[in-house]
């Protein structure tokens, strides 16, 4: 079993090069090489593929891309190379069922399969959008936990405490991470969730000592909360990084590592980036020891995951992972469009089909981008969470046709996408419910998802 | 063809190849060959790169090609643009740009410093995880006209901020016109740190640095 020794190890005494040679002259030439060996082919007509022998072609691809290029270590300039049966024990190891959060609110995150009934696990809230204030954070909050399909929370990231606009890896950082861990806590006790687990544990934290001096037990965070760690595309980690885990490592927490190889970027198109998805999660598990899994690959040109080509990427590393694995996979959705806007239901809706029917769980959502303050809701992660638990079980050619009807939609809009109204302007927090303005947008979205086939919860 | 058209040709073969020493050779035979160092430029270069960025944004191809097409121009350039005048029609601004401090991102700032060298400036290069001070100290030292601070998370942001403040503070704010960009940085941002401009694209970003370059 790797462990973190082995991988200091590894990091110390693999093999030198520039950050540069591993990106363009070993990685996205070798992860091209595996495409055309394992005959991969994007198919623009099915936004979800249905050739499960090309999902295995897919999972293939991704395990030798993984044993031929290894992880890169941005600190020691060195790769992290790993050996077959070290991979393949790591995925045999790996657990297949989780528990997180306390009391009531305690419950097991299972691995599923391709079109498997059991509902996704609904890691829901904000992925770590921009937010201006602890009023807006604890709005939120607040009402993620209210959502009924809510199994976990991913909380927004303040952008200031005390007034001041956070600086990175400074006191400002430590305080706004320390924030952020009590007004979670803090939300989900006024919503009677006292038990509910935060996965995403912790958005304000981008450096490993705020992550570290947030994980005090006085500010509330528990073994029973998930750590997310990033790795930074391609498969490329520093010490900062493995820091973190170490630290959580040492809690006793579970480990997740969130990951976006990037349609376009250096592992190329739709095809390519299906098969770095695969090596990002043995390589999470291998080097992080992550025992969950986030992948949130987002497109270069929309920032986002419902493009087209999008949803054939998420959908078919699902599928490879989901089929060759017991791995508890989640996939992190964004939109191009805002709250209180059709187009960014519809879009949440078609990422998350891809996703569930695939057979992974879902993190939901980044809104409009993920990048404007306070422009998110607690309705578009509730909708996703209706959909997942509606599209459960679904097949993949019913899905295909589900998403290119979703497609139809907002297809043609990417390009300007809608921004939609921020929290306050379409959320009303004494009631705790959307503006009569979003009640009027969710019913259309509901009365179009019927036509298409997909009867939500109606809507009080 | 001739001798020269052959050179250039070779130029554009080279980038549009991502081919470095390729490119590298081509620009020692068009010096060799006295062929004027800024018609290779405009004429050799320029609408090969151009070619790639116009493929890049259609996705025609990815960013490794980009990069790899930007090394090729930039292997070429350093050998061309010395022979320059400065002052000359052809010479475009230096930009220093870098990944502000805390963070380590770098794919946002690869791709623009790969579309600006493509639209013919002089791009320094300073990676991630920038200090605030370093930005300064690499634009006064490169004699930079822009200064480029990319940043990916909300966290980081505010990194662009100081640099600005830094420059005001200093009394070189005029010197430099600093661009942002990057995940969470918006138009309002830019506008309130008090910024020259936002590239909410890479194209954006490029089209920015030649208004400010025009207006030296």
């Amino acid at each position: 079993m790797v462990q973190i020794l082995d991988i200091m190890d590894k990091a110390l005494n693999g093999k030198p090069m520039s950050e540069t040679d591993y990106q363009l002259k070993v990685f996205a030439p070798k992860v091209q090489e595996k495409v055309r060996e394992h005959g991969i082919k994007f198919d623009r007509e099915n936004p979800i593929p249905q050739d499960s022998s090309m999902a295995d072609e897919v999972f293939e691809a991704g395990l030798e891309l993984l044993l031929d290029t290894g992880a890169f270590c941005t600190s020691s300039g060195r790769t992290i190379t790993f050996t077959e049966q070290e991979v393949r024990e790591s995925l045999r190891r790996a657990p297949s069922k989780l528990y997180f959060g306390e009391g009531q609110d305690r419950k097991a995150l299972v691995a599923r399969t391709v079109g498997d009934k059991t509902p996704p696990w609904c890691l829901l809230g904000a992925g770590g959008g921009p937010c201006s204030s602890d009023r807006s954070f604890l709005t939120l909050v607040e009402g993620y936990a209210e959502i009924p399909e809510t199994n976990a929370i991913t909380t927004p990231a303040l952008t200031r405490v005390g007034g001041m606009r956070v600086r990175p890896a400074s006191p400002l950082e430590v305080l706004a991470a320390q924030r952020n861990a009590v007004l979670a806590r803090e939300a989900c006790n006024r919503a009677g969730r006292q038990g509910i687990p935060i996965m995403n544990s912790l958005a304000t934290a981008e450096s490993d000592i705020a992550f570290a001096a947030a994980l005090h037990p006085k500010f509330g965070m528990r073994d029973s909360d998930g750590y997310m760690i990033c790795c930074m595309d391609p498969m490329k980690v520093d010490f900062a990084r493995l820091n973190k885990a170490a630290v959580a490592l040492s809690l006793g927490g579970h480990i997740g590592m969130c990951f976006g190889p990037l349609l376009g970027g250096y592992a190329g198109g739709p095809e390519g980036t299906a098969v770095s998805n695969v090596a990002h999660h043995m390589m999470g598990v291998l080097t992080y020891q992550s025992s969950w899994l986030l992948p949130f690959t987002i497109h270069l040109r929309y920032v986002a995951s419902s493009p087209r080509d999008m949803l054939w990427v998420i959908s078919m590393m699902g599928q490879a992972i989901s089929r060759n694995t017991h791995l508890l996979s989640l996939n992190l959705n964004y939109t191009t469009a805002g709250p209180c806007t059709p187009m960014c239901l519809f879009e949440t809706s078609a990422s998350v089909t891809a996703a569930v029917t695939a057979g992974l769980s879902i993190e939901s959502l980044g809104v409009a981008t993920n990048k404007h303050e306070d422009r998110t809701t607690p309705v578009e992660p509730r909708i996703s969470a209706e959909v997942g638990h509606a599209v459960a079980g679904m097949k993949l050619a019913d899905a295909n046709e589900l998403v290119k009807g979703l497609l139809k939609k907002y297809e043609s809009k990417l390009n300007e996408p809608p921004l939609g109204k921020s929290l306050y302007e379409c959320w009303d927090g004494e009631a705790r419910k959307p503006t009569k303005e979003y009640h009027k947008v969710i019913m259309r979205y509901k009365r179009d998802m019927r036509d298409l086939g997909v009867d939500l919860r109606p809507e009080a | 063809m001739s001798a020269d058209e052959k050179i250039l040709k070779d130029l554009q073969k080279a980038v549009l190849g991502y081919d470095s020493k390729a490119a590298a050779s081509a620009a020692k035979a068009a010096i060799a060959a006295k062929v004027d160092p800024l018609m290779a430029i405009e004429k050799g270069l320029v609408p090969a790169i151009e070619k790639v960025g116009d493929q890049f944004e259609k996705m025609e191809i990815y960013l490794p090609e980009l990069m790899l097409a930007g090394d090729a121009m930039k292997s070429a350039l350093a050998l061309l643009l010395p022979l320059i005048p400065k002052g000359s029609k052809g010479a475009k601004a230096t930009v220093v740009m870098g990944t502000v401090q805390g963070d380590v991102h770098e794919i946002g700032k690869n791709i623009v410093a790969s579309m600006l060298m493509a639209g013919g400036f002089n791009v320094v290069d300073l990676g991630v995880d920038v200090k605030t001070t370093t930005f300064v100290d690499e634009a006064e030292r490169n004699s930079a006209r822009i200064i480029g601070a990319s940043a990916l998370m909300a966290s980081t942001i505010g990194s662009q901020k100081d640099i600005i403040d830094y420059l005001v503070a200093s009394g070189k704010r005029k010197k430099h016109a600093v661009l942002v960009g990057g995940g969470p940085t918006t138009k309002e941002w830019s506008k309130e740190i008090g910024a020259d401009g936002c590239g909410m694209t890479a194209v954006e970003a490029v089209k920015l640095a030649n208004q400010i370059s025009k207006r030296r």
